[in-house]
């Protein structure tokens, strides 16, 4: 295990973080949830930036509060409010990261900015965001990290950055062993990216599945007050009120497809299953 | 060989994957010893997750048409064409009895459900 959060507690006035997640190597795992949904919290907390107030973080196996030098530089990181001083070139920000990483790749990190269209002898300042987020993550990926923990890494980008953003992550896991946490709001990335994905809801993990299952197993079912009480409930997580009936959430759309062919049937994507988990009711 | 992926169909990816793989040995573009893309590669390429292509090539291992060697990667089985083409010929048989079973349980009589097939065959 790459990365293990075991009930990781953190207390603020109007808030509250209870969450444990894992990342298996080898893996893409994906947090997702609304703003404020305790995302940045976790990842801060993954970081030591925020300290738990009970709980255990273990990062290649060590406590998250006694990583050494090494082990840290097998972690590649973006958040979403740091950055390097904006009155620094990308040339210079590649001499700070050769003296503090030692499998800093130069050469191929000039290639890449290259490759991205960063230019090299201009102030960060003077960038488009599109550009600060593709110079954070050449950044974040420039020293063979094991671990790269994303925080929303393709915030504020348009639909072809993110697609730009999320195909360079793709590339960063064709080296086996490595793996990725990435949170977004934005679930259509989430979905063609992730091997897992969890859902984080007001602190709480509320659903953690392979991104495989949602999108073949999962379903929405569209029913009438009739087909509703007349259907098997047993694998119906969760129901909620609509004009025409009830809109139903499953995770197992092929037996209701085979049982019950005359509904209607939607095939689940991430948004509809967070939404549903989140405001529909348990059955 | 190309694998192309239909987002929205309700038939789960890896399935896809599966079936465009027992088309490919079928009809000869995929022969015997020829390897398949890595997990991660195709996963890249498609835009899935790794863990839907690991699926359907383990899947495929489980049914005898792929071979995965450790460390180095997934390869076509050598099996022959006749035993793709049976192993399709059973599962239309399952979905033709399935088929008999629903239209028996909402009362059809067999002389109506011959009709209805032969409608359709037309």
């Amino acid at each position: 295990m790459l990365l293990e959060v075991k009930n990781v507690r953190k207390q603020y006035r109007r808030f509250d973080l209870d969450c444990s997640l894992q990342v298996q190597e080898g893996r893409i795992v994906g947090l997702i949830g609304k703003n404020g949904a305790g995302k940045s919290t976790t990842f801060k907390a993954i970081l030591n930036l925020v300290i738990p107030d009970s709980g255990e973080i273990r990062i290649f196996g060590t406590d998250s509060r006694e990583l050494d030098s090494e082990l840290r530089q097998r972690i590649g990181v973006v958040l979403a409010d740091s950055t390097f001083s904006n009155i620094m070139t990308v040339k210079q920000i590649a001499d700070v990261m050769g003296r503090l990483y030692a499998k800093f790749d130069a050469e191929d990190f000039f290639r890449k900015c290259d490759r991205f269209q960063i230019p090299l002898r201009q102030k960060t300042k003077e960038f488009s965001t599109g550009m600060l987020a593709r110079l954070k993550l050449l950044i974040a990926t420039s020293y063979q990290a094991d671990l790269l923990i994303l925080d929303e890494p393709a915030a504020g980008l348009d639909v072809l950055a993110r697609e730009e953003i999320m195909d360079l992550l793709r590339e960063y896991m064709m080296e086996e062993h490595r793996s990725i946490l990435i949170s977004s709001h934005i679930s259509s990335d989430l979905e063609k990216l992730c091997d897992e994905i969890y859902m984080i809801d007001q602190g709480r993990i509320i659903l953690h599945e392979e991104t495989d299952r949602i999108l073949s197993d999962y379903g929405i079912l569209k029913l009438d007050e009739a087909q509703f009480s007349g259907i098997e409930k047993q694998y119906l997580l969760r129901k909620q009120k609509e004009a025409y009936g009830v809109r139903c959430l499953t995770d197992a759309r092929q037996f209701y497809l085979e049982n019950y062919p005359g509904v209607l049937m939607e095939k689940g994507n991430i948004d509809d299953v967070i939404s549903m988990m989140i405001q529909g009711e348990r059955l | 060989m190309r694998f192309m992926i239909h987002n929205t169909s309700m038939q789960p990816i890896y399935e896809q994957l599966m079936d465009q793989i027992k088309t490919g040995i079928v009809e000869g573009t995929l022969r015997e010893n020829d390897a398949l893309p890595s997990v991660r590669a195709l996963a890249k390429e498609l835009r899935i997750s790794a863990l839907t292509v690991k699926k359907a090539y383990d899947a495929l291992e489980a049914e005898g048409f792929v071979v995965t060697v450790h460390g180095k990667g997934s390869y076509i089985a050598g099996t022959d064409r006749g035993l793709v083409q049976e192993a399709r010929r059973r599962e239309v048989e399952e979905l033709l009895e399935s088929a008999i079973q629903k239209g028996k349980a909402c009362g059809m009589t067999e002389e109506e459900l011959r009709e209805m097939w032969e409608l359709m065959l037309e």
